[in-house]
């Protein structure tokens, strides 16, 4: 972006501005624009698609009232919550109590500035893009804490430092997953790492070698432990600790935490498909640049919300861990295994310097197979317990 | 060694059986969900879809009322209340006011079950939520109703053959003991 | 000491935090509190503090009739409405010297096994959603529903039913109820079957309950635990067999006994795993009813002023909590002069103190969901 930027200097466009100012102005522009034109929609949407793929998953219906199909369900939620009275406990500490949220929300926003929506659409392409990534999603771990300590309830108090502990301790196999493919791609760029891949499953570096698929399921279940998800939801677990950190927030704080909690969903599903399905790369089917673009970005959206539907999925089905469970998972089974995957592609790029773009195929064929056996498995569900079946998604 | 196997099993058996849920989840997308969405996308109101027995709000259809005062006794958490009074010049005898309590009322289906002509009786109604306490004391009767006398043979009278039959019919419904010859340790109270 | 607990707590000056779990809470199923005293996530105790719920229903027996009181009953367990009407009735009758008719005898097994499954369904569902899992709870009251729609069907009421009355039952089952059964039941063991797949198997939900809060055979007869929980730590009793009823003794079922497959014998897997059980051989129960289901009135000749000889009689049935014992005291007029209702929830919460010492505050929720305690059950 800053090289549009200074064309349009160039161009003479601002005269007699300092430059500060007009890119101080540019960022300001583009992080208004990013923040309410896509993700405030898409955190609110995410949370209406979550609780109708719940509902379906449990035999009935979400909300499909407020609006068609009930897609307008967030902005009725959001206009609720900003009517709400604004309570905060006495024996509270007030300003680590109000400033929690903000920090939360900071550390997730900051992501947005490199997810590449598509070939030219990213707001700064850092050299060292997937790095900040990790540096920047380690703020929640301050504003969680923060929550947990300044409502003065004892309930919220296990539910920030049961967080603080899972974020921190997930933080190493996410980082070490990402590093292998660091090592495959040989940059740290987001766009880099994306224009290392190719269009085709079997370029994917998901397929790349056994390692890399190991160590995708590996930052996935890393990622879904850092962004508080079930089976990891130990800090805001419901049916014990009441709402964990969130216990004591009402109105449109409590939203906040709900809000970066969804957008993470996204932020987890965009770092995975630029890092392990190819990203925004599509076929070369037209030469027109406008249709490439868009092209480019409705498939780099789709691919990352199909992970933010799995991540509803996986909600919906697992029961939750215990704190010290989670503890022996991570540092017992999760962390070997990626420094496993971690050796093995590095031993496997002083094998094959250029890559196997044999194994690679058979890995490709391999996740076929695997997605075969689900829908097998799926099919074989349905005809055993022989329900009504209604295929629409709408009701 | 045998660690190692623990070791690999534990995360075989964990990816195999999150399979297996998430298989058995995801064939739920393809059912028909099971909610009914009342009060205004289905195809007929719920009240008929409603089995006869079903034990809703208590109406009282005061025209075969007897006046016995046999639901008033039974109840158990004495939620209707019943005055009779007599005119003295025709020595007739009317109701003054037949009240039930609904939100005392506990639905047992004791009083509906002891009414000889069947007329006080559990309606499909349930929706029965109002602003204010006062209104749920339902008041069946608005002006003097005289008794019913069941005439023996069967009622003639056109108006209320239909109300009988409506009040047998429900009454038909509740389980009869067999009648033995002699009646073993029965009086009637 | 070599515990790394208390060495720290010589080394730095920690203190037990105490938490009320309080009435208001997501899973103590029911308004139950207690008062949990922690060291971090390490429990030293939880005392149980019972008593939000008590609605006087033994002292509403010394002022209404007999057969006034029976749907009072029905609220001492509301999860399990029948069984306590058939005790309070098979009280009464056998002081009265009444002899049930041989259907409505069925039609109480029948209507009490359908209760079975539903109360057992609760009991599952919130066991998996306290554990963190919605999906299962949801089906699992699907499947209630359908129970309850049967239930609507036979006696009119879905959850407080009124329906066994002193002498038998107080509506009669159609045969088109009775196809209706047959077709649930049909229905309802693949749908166990998919419920176990979906849930029981499932490593992370075996790791959260085995080998937790295991109950030995010892401290089970000592503090008194009856019912699924007894059985789950490895004793075979059930009323129906050792000290039977109504027509159990014509009716072929086995009883599931916690074996420790998972984990210890008498942990929270066990408990979980006989309930899960105990529904499918109500399904067998109900088959063989429905097949014997004989002709003949439903309900026995009783007075309406029903008034017993005066005497005494303590009756235990079993109820899906355990065993639910009634002494009823008569002294010849018609309301009865004493009813106490013994139930099986009320001895398990005397149990917790002593079992959660060293567990987890996630393990105290997933101690309280096996034991399958009810709040309205505890304080009556």
């Amino acid at each position: 972006m800053q090289a549009f930027v200074d064309q349009l200097i160039q161009e003479g466009y601002f005269q007699g501005l300092p430059k500060e100012i007009i890119y101080l102005g540019a960022m300001l522009l583009a992080a208004l624009v990013v923040l309410s034109f896509f993700v405030a929609p898409l955190a609110g949407i995410t949370s209406w698609l979550e609780r109708r793929v719940w509902a379906r998953m449990q035999s009935r219906v979400g909300p499909n009232r407020v609006g068609p199909q009930g897609i307008l369900q967030w902005l009725a939620d959001g206009i609720k919550n900003l009517l709400k009275e604004d309570i905060i406990p006495s024996a509270a500490d007030k300003w680590l109590f109000v400033l929690a949220p903000y920090i939360v929300f900071v550390g997730f926003l900051a992501t947005f500035v490199v997810i590449p929506f598509g070939g030219q659409l990213i707001v700064a392409d850092l050299n060292i893009g997937i790095f900040y990534l990790l540096a920047v999603t380690s703020l929640v771990v301050v504003g969680i804490l923060m929550a947990g300590w300044a409502s003065n309830n004892k309930w919220s108090l296990l539910g920030g430092m049961r967080s603080a502990a899972q974020i921190v301790s997930y933080e190493i196999p996410a980082g070490l997953s990402v590093l292998t493919i660091i090592f495959v791609a040989g940059t740290m760029s987001m766009q880099g790492i994306i224009k290392a891949q190719g269009w085709a499953p079997w370029d994917w570096f998901l397929f790349y070698n056994p390692f890399t698929f190991v160590a995708f399921f590996l930052y996935f279940t890393a990622a879904l432990a850092e962004g508080n998800r079930t089976p990891f939801d130990i800090p805001e677990a419901e049916s014990e600790l009441v709402a964990g950190y969130v216990t004591e927030y009402s109105g449109m704080r409590f939203l906040f935490f709900f809000f970066a909690e969804w957008g993470n969903l996204y932020v987890i599903g965009a770092i995975a498909t630029t890092l392990f399905l190819g990203g925004w790369q599509v076929p070369p089917v037209t030469d027109n640049p406008v249709l490439i673009g868009v092209l480019q970005f409705m498939v780099f959206f789709l691919k990352a919300y199909f992970w933010v539907f799995v991540a509803m999925w996986v909600r919906g089905t697992l029961p939750r861990v215990r704190v010290d469970q989670l503890m022996s998972a991570c540092w017992k089974y999760l962390v070997p295994l990626s420094f496993v995957s971690l050796l093995g592609t590095a031993a496997w790029m002083v094998l094959y310097p250029k890559g196997n773009r044999l194994a690679s195929f058979g890995m490709f064929l391999m996740g076929v197979a695997i997605l075969l056996l689900f829908f097998k498995r799926v099919n074989y569900q349905i005809r055993h317990s022989r329900p009504e079946i209604y295929w629409k998604p709408y009701i | 060694m045998s660690t190692l196997v623990e070791y690999v099993g534990n995360v075989v058996e964990t990816v195999t059986t999150i399979f297996e849920g998430m298989a058995i989840t995801f064939s739920h997308f393809v059912r028909r969900p099971m909610t009914i969405q009342y009060p205004d996308r289905i195809e007929k109101p719920v009240q008929e879809m409603l089995p006869l027995r079903y034990r809703g709000i208590l109406e009282v259809d005061l025209d075969i009322c007897t006046g016995c005062l046999a639901c008033e006794r039974v109840c158990p958490i004495t939620c209707i209340t019943i005055g009779i009074e007599m005119n003295k010049e025709t020595k007739q005898r009317s109701f003054s006011h037949f009240d039930i309590d609904i939100c005392k009322c506990m639905y047992c289906g004791l009083c509906a079950e002891i009414c000889p002509t069947g007329s006080i009786r559990h309606s499909q109604e349930f929706e029965g939520a109002c602003y204010n306490p006062a209104s749920l004391v339902r008041h069946f009767v608005t002006e003097p109703v005289p008794l019913y006398k069941p005439k023996k043979g069967g009622e003639t009278d056109p108006k209320l053959v239909t109300k009988v039959d409506i009040g047998q019919k429900y009454l038909d419904e509740f389980a009869t003991p067999e009648e033995k010859a002699g009646g073993a340790g029965a009086e009637e109270g | 000491m070599s515990d790394p607990v208390h060495a720290k707590s010589e080394a730095f000056h920690t203190e037990d935090m105490t938490i009320s779990m309080g009435p208001q809470h997501p899973s103590t199923h029911g308004v139950l509190r207690f008062i949990v005293k922690t060291d971090g996530e390490v429990m030293r105790e939880a005392i149980p503090d019972v008593g939000y719920l008590h609605r006087s229903i033994e002292k509403i027996g010394e002022k209404v009739t007999w057969h006034g009181y029976v749907p009072y009953t029905d609220r001492a367990d509301y999860l399990a409405a029948m069984f306590t009407n058939q005790a309070f009735c098979m009280a009464a009758e056998k002081l009265a010297g009444v002899e049930v008719t041989r259907r409505g005898e069925f039609c109480r097994v029948i209507a009490c096994e359908l209760n079975r499954i539903a109360s057992h369904l609760i009991a599952v569902g919130s066991f998996g959603q306290d554990i963190g899992a919605v999906t299962p709870f949801i089906h699992a009251l699907r499947e209630r529903e359908t129970i309850n729609n049967l239930m609507e069907e036979i006696c009119g009421a879905r959850l407080t039913y009124n329906y066994i009355r002193i002498g038998g039952v107080g509506y009669d089952i159609t045969p088109e109820t009775c196809g209706r059964i047959s077709e649930f039941l049909d229905h309802f063991e693949l749908i166990v079957d998919e419920y176990n797949r979906l849930l029981s198997y499932n490593k992370i939900f075996i790791e959260r309950l085995a080998n937790i809060a295991v109950i030995t055979r010892e401290d089970a007869f000592q503090y008194n635990i009856v019912g699924p929980n007894l059985r789950a730590s490895g004793v075979k009793w059930d009323i129906r067999r050792d000290i039977p009823y109504s027509v159990y003794p014509e009716l072929e079922f086995d009883i599931p006994v916690g074996t420790g497959e998972k984990g210890t014998l008498g942990d929270c897997y066990d408990r979980y795993i006989v309930r899960i059980r105990e529904m499918q051989e109500s399904c067998r129960i109900l088959h063989q009813c429905l097949k014997m289901l004989p002709k003949g009135p439903a309900i026995a000749k009783v007075a309406r002023k029903f008034k017993p000889p005066a005497g005494e009689i303590y009756v235990r049935v079993e109820a899906p909590r355990g065993d639910m014992g009634f002494y009823v005291v008569s002294d010849g007029s018609e309301y009865a002069y004493r009813v106490r209702i013994r139930t099986g929830s009320f001895t398990a919460m005397s149990l917790i103190d002593k079992i959660s010492r060293g567990l987890m505050v996630a393990d105290l929720i997933a101690l309280i969901a096996s034991l399958d305690v009810d709040a309205p059950e505890i304080d009556r």
